[in-house]
């Protein structure tokens, strides 16, 4: 039934599509720009400020680290730094950088860069500074030797390394446009408006122009130390929404879509187009509050008995047209310990069977608020919509108010809001940022938010002694460690994911080495044209 | 006349003190705080993070306090810098006004021609089903939703006929003309780029004509009411007389004087096109002021909010006074009425 | 039987005066409106804020404008539209004249420091495109439908007070004004009785014309999310929901539509009376 309607959808924007690959612009010269269509919302261009995922494809593009996540998507390989060591108990961390690197005006890219670099990130004190945190002291032995002490064990950091957010930056450069990296730069620094003009590190493009809500411009670096890019201008363009996105992809006026919806991706039928579908390490999930005004009732087997009367796979169908994956634990599919996790079941039976030995089987009522945003093809006020529906199979009613996403924030901290829905995509590959950001351990945000800033208890001393085993051990040890973490968070029932959906990679056939990263989103350097 | 014009002159800079006031203390008293616009939520715990965003951003001080630093900085042309594009707000704004003002002035050439000659027609065929026409269509103009318009014409022209270019200023893969005026138009022929130029005019044509149909209505009923007046005049039909054509007396005789009242309903019509602009450029993916308005007021970007609001009250009491005085020159009668106002 | 009488009386008399083409097919729209508005809850077949088929129809003999991406019925949805915007749009005219109206009548009436404090606060609120000021008030107050209204009101309260203080100025030297005030009447009272009742039409009148800007500049604030949120069936919202899935036509028609038939009745009752106030136009 709905491939009947899905045909006659087809059939109506056949005609649109011949019309629009009609027009001029179709036909692309080899030294043209490449586009991307994307809604850009960049919070900054500045390395150690900047927080979104377009800057993770601008940052990986224009700086590099000392390593850089493989396309694997899980190891690491040497990037400026040809090799590296790790102590016993993982607190410091020696690497030999390689001699041929140098920065985009030709300058080589020594110690003092890297030290400089990460100590700025830590004293910045912005929203990427947390991947710097337990950095004790740098020693710069000679000009291509770097040696990094922590505070205490760190068994990712070599995996944060490979962060766009963490790539290195030209010192003297950024220097001399008002950068600094002392103690007092959160202040100090004056660097960010030149940072929107200027790119400063190592990478296969340099910054040429950047218009907010309009474009951003790349062009290759003259000076790249490794295989020259395939190709030279690279444009984002700045297109709000997923039908926009199309269209331009469809009238030739862009090579790559990368934030079109199922829905949306349901009308492209044009032959010059490419479509796929990959799993990503984004998530959708829902969280209780019982420490929230409102949520007094959530304790643990009512957390239960609402998990349970979740309908994960429609709540799949409903959001992303069945384009999306199950997630067991706040941790996506693929990250270290999450092999094996037993994923949510939808059971009405235990669910009444959990709320009747709490005497709650005629239900109650939460009022709650949702962030009207539209993430990664999800729209948070439709998800809380299905969910709303769901539960009410077990007498429990939810009244759905939607608000703007800095309201919505302010609220989660103080009175709480007992029930809602929101979502995640990874800085770095690693299970550490989830366990920080997610866990019952004391400060994380979920549980100041969850426990009403302290009100209640949700503190899991297990968890907090398995992390910090975790980052003291490496390997399989480290896996084993995560996944028993990962154990715990399923079973504290505060997070509940729901989907993690799939992300349409959308282009032109002529284009090819279109690719999702977990830690970059979209490697420019990989691109070619037929 | 001349103390009318010298009275709004003196109380210009004081009524821009006031909208700068208002719109400063309008964002003070925002719903939420502006440190979720500044900070990801992941580090709205981190009492370190949120100490150097509050300092740096100056939001640590107090009100009086801040106003004082921000009229103080206005006085040097500084606006702050802007919560969402981390630029100068007054650099921002300067960069995105010619695209505004760009997008308004061709609508306001289309909508005015097109209404002109609709008003022509209509008083030369007064009462015909012409003139009916052309009234429906005048209003329909003037109460059609801007942002349902701009939709249906996308949809039609750009998507289905595929015969105007979608949203946007330039074509995605032209490069935009360096920055002379900000009018691409102008800056694509004084760097001599002839694509350039014909791809800023075919992507103009769209989001100037919905928000010029704004105006049309206003304009024809205008040129409509003084065309009717002056036919009726001696020296029309004195022309008449001497035995000049039809047409020749309505172009010649007639549309010449009834433009003088025609333009200064322009000026009136400013407020529409603002209105207008702000929707427009958010369905046309237009980078100007308008667009920025609105990711200023849905980000909570409180320095955007303030430039802006000033900027526009600035635009839309200068528009005002030269209206005003336009209008005072043309008819002496409403001189009177007006100061009883002001 | 008085009234089928009267409407023939009126006919006969007032009909080539003011029942010009414009003010009869503005006042129709208008009353269908208002019917749909008060009587759709009885015989919609569907409810605008549920699933009522498959998501994305196009128009059909079942969902006769689509449905959408919620799988809503766009028709029901346009039609329950009208429960919000009219009613806002009222309440915003009403709150706009009661405020302006008193604030006016007083500054006029009054004078002195009073005058010159309103008037002044008037001069500063119309200083700002309406738009961008009713912009502002949202963002402060955080987005919604009642604080969407509280914005328009903040917007157009100053053109009612000013209209009210040059018409409280021009009766209050009227003989009769004078004449209660020499018999020793109080002042409020003089207000009250003698001058106000005779400054209410051309407020009466503006106000009428001035609806359908009201509706139109709910619908925009929410078009630009700083209105209604969803799930709430507002016209300016759904098309916002429209744009976002623009190939879908039908989902932004229904809620356009509205507003475009909504507004030009307003504008041709005003248009209409306009040319019967000011025959110079006609």
């Amino acid at each position: 039934m709905t491939s009947r309607l899905r045909n006659f959808l087809l059939a109506g924007t056949g005609a649109a599509t011949l019309a629009a690959t009609a027009m001029p612009g179709a036909a692309i010269a080899q030294d043209q720009p490449l586009v991307i269509a994307r809604n850009l919302e960049i919070n900054s261009l500045d390395p150690h400020r900047a927080f979104c995922d377009t800057c993770q494809i601008y940052l990986s593009s224009t700086y590099q680290g000392l390593v850089k996540l493989a396309a694997d998507d899980r190891s690491v390989e040497p990037l400026l730094a040809t090799e590296w060591t790790t102590n016993e108990d993982q607190t410091q961390f020696t690497f030999t950088l390689d001699p041929d690197a140098v920065f985009s005006d030709g300058s080589p890219v020594e110690a003092k860069d890297v030290k400089w670099t990460f100590e700025r990130l830590k004293n910045i004190q912005a929203d990427p500074s947390f991947m710097m945190n337990g950095l004790a002291s740098i020693e710069t032995p000679d000009d291509k030797t770097v040696v990094v002490n922590m505070e205490n064990p760190n068994s990712e950091f070599i995996g944060i390394l490979a962060a766009p957010y963490v790539g290195i930056i030209n010192s003297d450069v950024a220097m001399e446009n008002g950068a600094t990296a002392g103690e007092d730069a959160s202040s100090a620094d004056q660097a960010e408006t030149w940072f929107l003009a200027n790119s400063a590190g190592s990478g296969p493009y340099v910054l040429d122009t950047y218009r907010p809500d309009d474009e951003l411009r790349f062009r290759v670096n003259e000076n790249y130390w490794g295989d020259a890019p395939p190709i030279t201008d690279i444009v984002i363009d700045q297109v709000a929404d997923a039908v926009s996105q199309a269209q331009m992809l469809q009238s030739g006026g862009a090579d790559i879509a990368m934030q079109v919806d199922p829905d949306t991706a349901s009308t492209i039928n044009s032959p010059d187009i490419t479509i796929e579908t990959v799993p990503s390490y984004n998530f959708i999930y829902v969280m209780f509050s019982p420490g929230a005004q409102g949520g007094e009732m959530l304790d643990l087997e009512v957390r239960q008995a609402l998990a349970y009367a979740i309908d994960y796979q429609g709540a799949i169908d409903f959001t992303v047209g069945g384009e999306g994956e199950l997630q067991a634990a706040p941790i996506p599919n693929g990250f270290p310990g999450t092999e094996g996790l037993p994923m949510p079941e939808e059971n009405l039976e235990k669910a009444r069977e959990l709320l009747a030995s709490k005497g709650l089987e005629d239900g109650f009522t939460l009022d709650i608020t949702v962030a009207q945003l539209n993430v990664y093809g999800v729209d948070l006020t439709l998800l809380m919509q299905k969910l709303q529906q769901d539960l009410a199979r077990i007498n429990v009613t939810i009244n759905i108010q939607p608000v703007a996403s800095a309201v919505w924030r302010e609220q989660i901290a103080n009175p709480g809001i007992p029930f809602s829905a929101r979502f995640y995509a990874p800085d770095y590959f690693g299970s550490a940022q989830y366990v920080q950001f997610f866990g019952m351990l004391a400060d994380t945000y979920w549980e100041r938010n969850a426990s009403g800033q302290g009100k209640v208890d949700l503190v899991n001393d297990r968890e907090t002694e398995l992390f910090q085993q975790a980052l003291a051990a490496s390997g399989d040890k480290m896996n084993e460690l995560y996944h028993e973490i990962a154990m715990e968070m399923i079973k504290d029932r505060i997070i509940v994911p729901v989907v993690s959906p799939n992300l349409i990679l959308a282009y032109r056939n002529e284009i090819e080495g279109v690719r999702y990263s977990a830690c970059c989103n979209l490697p420019l350097a990989e691109l070619s044209r037929k | 006349m001349s103390t009318y014009i010298l009275r709004r002159l003196i109380a210009m800079p004081l009524l821009l003190l006031g909208v700068i006031t208002v719109a400063f203390l309008l964002t003070y008293f925002t719903a939420a705080d502006p440190l979720t616009s500044i900070i990801g939520e992941r580090q709205m715990n981190n009492p370190a993070v949120v100490e150097a965003a509050r300092e740096r951003w100056g939001l640590d001080r107090s009100l009086p306090e801040r106003y004082v630093i921000y009229l103080g900085n206005l006085l040097q042309g500084d606006m702050g810098t802007s919560f969402r594009t981390r630029q100068p707000v007054s650099q921002d704004l300067m960069v995105r006004l010619p695209a505004t003002l760009e997008l308004v002035i061709a609508a306001m050439i289309l909508g005015t021609t097109f209404g002109v000659v609709l008003g022509v027609l209509a008083a030369r065929f007064r009462d015909g089903p012409i003139d009916n026409i052309a009234r429906f269509f005048a209003l329909v103009g003037a109460s059609a939703p801007v942002f349902w318009s701009g939709l249906l014409v996308l949809f039609i022209f750009s998507v289905q006929l595929g015969w105007l270019p979608g949203p946007g200023r330039i074509d995605s893969r032209a490069i935009a003309p360096p920055f002379l005026t900000g009018f691409y138009t102008i800056d694509t022929l004084a760097a001599g780029d002839w694509a350039g130029f014909r791809s800023v005019l075919m992507q103009l044509i769209l989001p100037a004509s919905v928000l010029g149909w704004t105006v049309t209505g206003i304009v024809s009923r205008m040129v409509r009411a003084s065309m009717l007046d002056v036919l009726g005049q001696e020296y029309i039909l004195a022309a008449r007389a001497k035995g000049a054509g039809p047409l020749r007396v309505l172009i010649h005789h007639a549309l010449r004087n009834a433009m003088l009242p025609t333009l200064t309903i322009l000026g009136f019509s400013f407020a529409y096109l603002i209105t207008g602009a702000i929707l427009t450029e958010t369905i046309f993916s237009w980078p100007g002021i308008g667009s920025y308005a609105v990711a200023a007021a849905r980000g909570l970007d409180n320095p955007a909010i303030v430039g802006v609001t000033i900027v526009g009250g600035a635009a839309f009491l200068i528009t005002n006074l030269l209206t005003d005085i336009a209008y005072a020159l043309v008819d002496p009668r409403v001189k009177l009425s007006r100061q009883e106002g002001a | 039987m008085s009234v089928i009488a009267a409407p023939k009386a009126r006919r006969r008399v007032f009909l080539p005066q003011w029942a010009t083409l414009p003010v009869i097919l503005g006042g129709a729209i208008l009353l269908f409106w208002i019917v749909v508005g008060i009587t759709i809850p009885l015989w919609s077949p569907y409810e605008p804020t549920m699933l009522a088929g498959m998501r994305f129809q196009p128009p059909n003999a079942e969902h006769w404008l689509g449905t959408d991406a919620l799988g809503r019925d766009v028709l029901t949805r346009t039609l329950y539209g009208v429960r919000h915007s009219l009613p806002i749009a009222a309440m915003v005219i009403v709150c706009a004249v009661l405020i302006g109206c008193t604030l006016g009548a007083i500054a006029g009436f009054v004078g002195g420091i009073v005058d010159s404090v309103i008037m002044r606060l008037v001069d500063v609120t119309l200083s700002f495109p309406p738009i961008l000021l009713a912009m502002a008030v949202t963002a402060a107050l955080g987005p919604g439908l009642g604080n969407a209204a509280i914005a328009m009101v903040i917007v157009w309260w100053p053109i009612y007070a000013r209209l009210m203080r040059a018409q409280v100025l021009s009766v209050r030297e009227r003989e009769h004004v004078e004449a209660a005030v020499a018999a020793g009447a109080t002042r409020p009272r003089v207000l009250v009785k003698h001058i106000l009742p005779l400054c209410w039409s051309p407020i009466i009148v503006n106000a009428t014309m001035d609806f359908g800007q009201v509706v139109l500049l709910v619908a925009s604030l929410s078009f630009i999310g700083l209105g209604a949120a969803p799930p709430t069936p507002e016209w300016g919202q759904m098309i916002s929901d429209g744009a976002l899935h623009f190939y879908r036509w039908w989902i932004a028609a229904g809620p356009g539509i509205a507003i475009l038939s909504i507004v030009l009745g307003f504008n041709f009752l005003g248009d209409g009376l306009r040319d019967f106030l000011d025959p110079r136009s006609k």
